[in-house]
């Protein structure tokens, strides 16, 4: 078989799992919101990888973002409006307009340093959710809000009771995301950002406003990531400062190492990995910490090149 | 009207004086030759020319317009191009991918989301067209990392060569290469010098191509300029030959 | 009212010779190894909860002075068995791995000592307020601020004068260099690595003290010693030292006037250092690609 036709085949299978997933999930021990959480934070760390894995730069501070789209949108349900679409857009809006913001102050920086300011950054939102009570709900989350059916003129779909109609509306927007962050990469633009990941120095001499290109793949990647977390919150019907917290951010980043970050479907798999285990580890022992900081420790040490790396690797010996 | 003047050119590094006071003027089609010991200060000339470096003083011009402080990126859009000593490529991409990324940069594509097929397969054929005359076509679909440093090399300049520079900027472009891969480049240079008029500097250690190639050459010595001339000039040239080519062998 | 601000500036000394003290160690190993210690507040907690665990045979005193050596023994372990497999590769790898650690030690501890707070008992002597007037003065926070200000010197002593120290300098500096001059770097980056934890250990215990023990306490302090390092400048020791002070006090002023922005000044001191001069107050150029 070509490489076209092994792509094609493997696209089919990944639709496939996805379309039919909330139908047999229950006979592997899952459950519809499962399957739900799944896409939601594949979308995240999906995202991520388009800066880390296709840009070639370590943001470890993405929750700040998701938390901000969580946020964006169960504010703007619970204050501004019962309904979920402006929820979204505002989630989506906030969070990208915010990495806007910071990506400018942070765009010159490199590897460590720009690793470490983000997760400084992802922080400063951290705590104005924790500390801002009235309006954030603090550290209690923010409650009393609700997603709400979908009005499409002509019937109304009930996302809220009926959760495998919520695992569809989920699963459009993981489409979308997918779909455009497959068509940016595949883009004149995207290869720019190949070249930078590939030689900074090289991209640059070809005349590449570097900085100004990882601005826009930061900002790109944090407007899927903040999409990715208002779904979140409408999937809780509920968020808290933990969404946007530092080690949600590093769970971001170990999903997609753990599937294999220089692979576009990498993270999904390492994120419905990662999300089973957690799932499956926080019901079953109080010490789920150990098990999913070995989890960090074992990837780190034996899989560093991801599952789908794996693969790779084999064929390419 | 001079393609690029730098005058007076210097640049510290802390109390290490790298370049030190140099000028130089280059006229459209000409190719010149940078020559000096190790040590001398051309990578950092070549560094301040392509904008890696800002000169402590100084002034650079390309076609009159002020560069001194022009980030890379914007000198190559003003024309320039450059490779370096030690071969820049993407390593993880296929030679047709890392000629790709400068063609379509080339086309002014930079930010375009998709092509038109149009577009798509303008594009391929000007790939194509380089990968012809760098003599890669055979080897295309590899990952650049995998190959010899000969073809790296010939990437790298094909590269350069896809921005449509008139100001071409060759750092050592023969070093660590065999006999026969120093020929075909060579021949290349010359090629592009005599037939396509493309203006070039480098800076070279081997000889035998700065004295086949070059219409004029530049001495560097101790960040200072040692002699200037034609290259029967700089052959002639005592200081040159004390200095420089007495101990080069 | 100059009693309201001599407290909050002198609150803020105290929390930022913490972040200091905390950061330096964060520092050290940075500079010389290239690797972000996210597990640097797990190290705190152990050194705090060894403390805990010694005082009722060796007291206070004993507990001080052996808690911070047993948590950089522990640190030199750590290193010579996880971190040093990761140098020279993608610094993700060494956060990733870091940050599982902290996940780990987080766990353990509580698995070993509980996930309620413990009391940490400090003698008599350093309980007592100094002065009347200045009631916050206790003895224990001068004590804090007095044994900080010794470490830290101790560290720039050791650094400077030593031939270890001279060797963490230099191969700061320029790794190579130091390797082809005949320096085991890996025997030096184990080394350098445990003196970073000792400093962990040593905020532990005094942390303890302060603010009371739980397994989250390490948790809390991480942070900002990030923005100490990120303020101050990568490379500098001095920079990292400058920036936990800073930092703390603007921190301390803020919890007086505007008590919710605690912790958000510091973010916003790191914008604003950022925005002006990215490389940090006296971080060298170059460090920060």
């Amino acid at each position: 078989m070509t490489e076209r036709a092994n792509k094609a085949t493997a696209l089919a299978v990944i639709w496939l799992i996805l379309l039919t997933m909330p139908y047999w999930l229950p006979y592997v021990g899952g459950y519809t919101e499962l399957g739900s959480r799944i896409l939601v934070m594949a979308m995240a760390a999906m995202a991520l990888n388009f800066l880390l894995g296709f840009t070639g730069v370590l943001s470890f501070g993405h929750a700040a973002y998701f938390g901000l789209g969580a946020y964006g949108a169960g504010m703007t349900i619970k204050y501004l409006a019962p309904s979920t679409g402006l929820g979204i857009l505002v989630g989506v809006v906030v969070g990208t307009l915010a990495a806007a913001i910071i990506g400018a102050l942070i765009a010159r920086l490199r590897g460590v340093y720009f690793a470490m300011v983000t997760i400084a950054f992802g922080q400063t939102f951290y705590f104005i959710t924790f500390r801002w009570n009235e309006v954030t709900g603090g550290d209690d989350g923010l409650t009393g809000w609700q997603r709400q059916p979908i009005d499409l003129g002509f019937t109304t779909v009930d996302i809220l009771a009926n959760d495998k109609a919520f695992y569809y509306f989920v699963l459009i927007f993981f489409a979308l995301a997918a779909a455009g962050m497959a068509l940016i990469l595949r883009s004149p633009f995207g290869r720019t950002l190949l070249a930078i990941r590939e030689n900074e120095r090289r991209a640059r001499f070809l005349g590449i406003p570097v900085e100004r290109h990882i601005w826009m793949s930061f900002v790109v990647s944090c407007f899927f990531v903040s999409l990715a977390g208002a779904l979140y919150a409408l999937l809780n019907n509920f968020t808290d400062p933990r969404a946007l917290r530092w080690d949600q951010s590093g769970n971001f980043v170990i999903m997609a190492v753990l599937g294999g970050m220089r692979s576009f479907w990498g993270p999904l798999i390492g994120a419905a990995i990662f999300v089973a285990l957690q799932d499956y580890v926080s019901s079953h022992t109080e010490n789920w910490m150990s098990i999913i900081g070995l989890v960090f420790v074992l990837v780190v040490l034996f899989f560093p090149r991801g599952i789908l790396g794996i693969k790779r690797r084999r064929k390419a010996a | 009207m001079t393609l690029l003047r730098v005058e007076g050119a210097s640049c510290k590094f802390g109390s290490l004086v790298a370049v030190d006071q140099v000028s130089m003027t280059v006229q459209p089609g000409e190719l010149r030759a940078v020559i000096g010991p190790n040590g001398a200060g051309k990578t950092t000339f070549f560094n301040l020319i392509s904008g890696y470096i800002t000169p402590t003083s100084g002034k650079i011009f390309l076609d009159d317009r002020d560069i001194t402080r022009m980030p890379p990126h914007a000198r190559i859009a003003h024309g320039m191009a450059r490779t370096f000593q030690i071969t820049e490529i993407f390593p993880e991409l296929s030679i047709r991918e890392n000629l790709r990324i400068p063609v379509e940069l080339a086309a002014g594509h930079r930010l375009k989301p998709w092509l038109s097929s149009a577009e798509k397969s303008a594009v391929a054929a000007t790939v194509d067209g380089f990968l012809a005359m760098g003599g890669l076509g055979a080897k295309a679909d590899r990952l650049v990392g995998e190959l010899s440093h000969g073809d790296q090399r010939a990437t790298e300049i094909m590269m350069a060569l896809a921005l449509k520079p008139r100001l071409l900027l060759l750092d050592e472009p023969t070093a660590g290469m065999g006999d026969q891969e120093t020929y075909d480049i060579t021949r290349l240079i010359r090629s592009l010098h005599k037939d396509q008029k493309l203006s070039i500097v480098l800076i070279e250690h081997d000889m035998r191509v700065v004295f086949h190639l070059a219409d004029r050459i530049m001495v560097l010595a101790e960040g200072r300029t040692l002699a200037e001339g034609t290259p029967q000039e700089i052959a002639g040239n005592a200081a040159v030959q004390a200095a420089y080519l007495g101990n080069a062998a | 009212m100059t009693q309201l601000i001599a407290l909050s500036v002198f609150n803020g000394l105290i929390v930022g010779a913490f972040y200091a003290l905390m950061a330096l160690g964060l520092s050290l190993i940075l500079n010389l190894s290239g690797v972000i210690n996210f597990a640097h507040g797990g190290f705190l907690a152990i050194g705090a909860y060894i403390a805990y665990s010694l005082m009722p045979y060796v007291g206070f005193w004993g507990a001080l002075i052996l808690a911070p050596f047993l948590t950089a023994f522990i640190g030199l372990i750590v290193e010579r068995f996880l971190i040093r497999r990761l140098y020279g590769r993608d610094p993700l790898y060494s956060l990733l791995l870091t940050f599982g650690l902290a996940y780990i030690i987080e766990d353990v501890t509580r698995m070993i000592w509980g996930a309620q707070s413990v009391p940490f008992q400090v003698p008599a002597l350093l309980t007592t307020p100094l002065s009347s007037d200045f009631f916050f003065l206790t003895g224990y926070r001068m004590f804090m601020v007095v044994l900080v200000a010794i470490a830290v010197g101790a560290l720039f002593l050791i650094l400077k004068k030593t031939r270890l120290g001279m060797r963490i300098r230099a191969g700061t500096h320029d790794l190579e260099t130091v390797s082809a001059l005949g320096v085991n770097v890996r025997v030096l980056r184990n080394l350098n690595f445990g003196l970073g934890i000792y400093l962990a250990g040593l905020a532990g215990v005094l942390a303890a003290g302060q603010l009371g023990l739980q397994p989250t306490i390490g948790t809390s302090l991480i942070m900002p010693s990030f923005v100490a390092i990120i303020v101050g400048g990568l490379g500098s020791l001095t920079g990292t030292l400058l920036g936990g002070l800073l930092i703390g006090v603007a921190s301390g002023i803020a919890t007086i006037y505007v008590p919710s922005a605690t912790e958000a000044i510091m973010y916003v001191i790191m914008g604003l250092v950022l925005l002006v001069r990215p490389r940090g107050l006296l971080g060298e150029e170059g460090r920060m690609h």
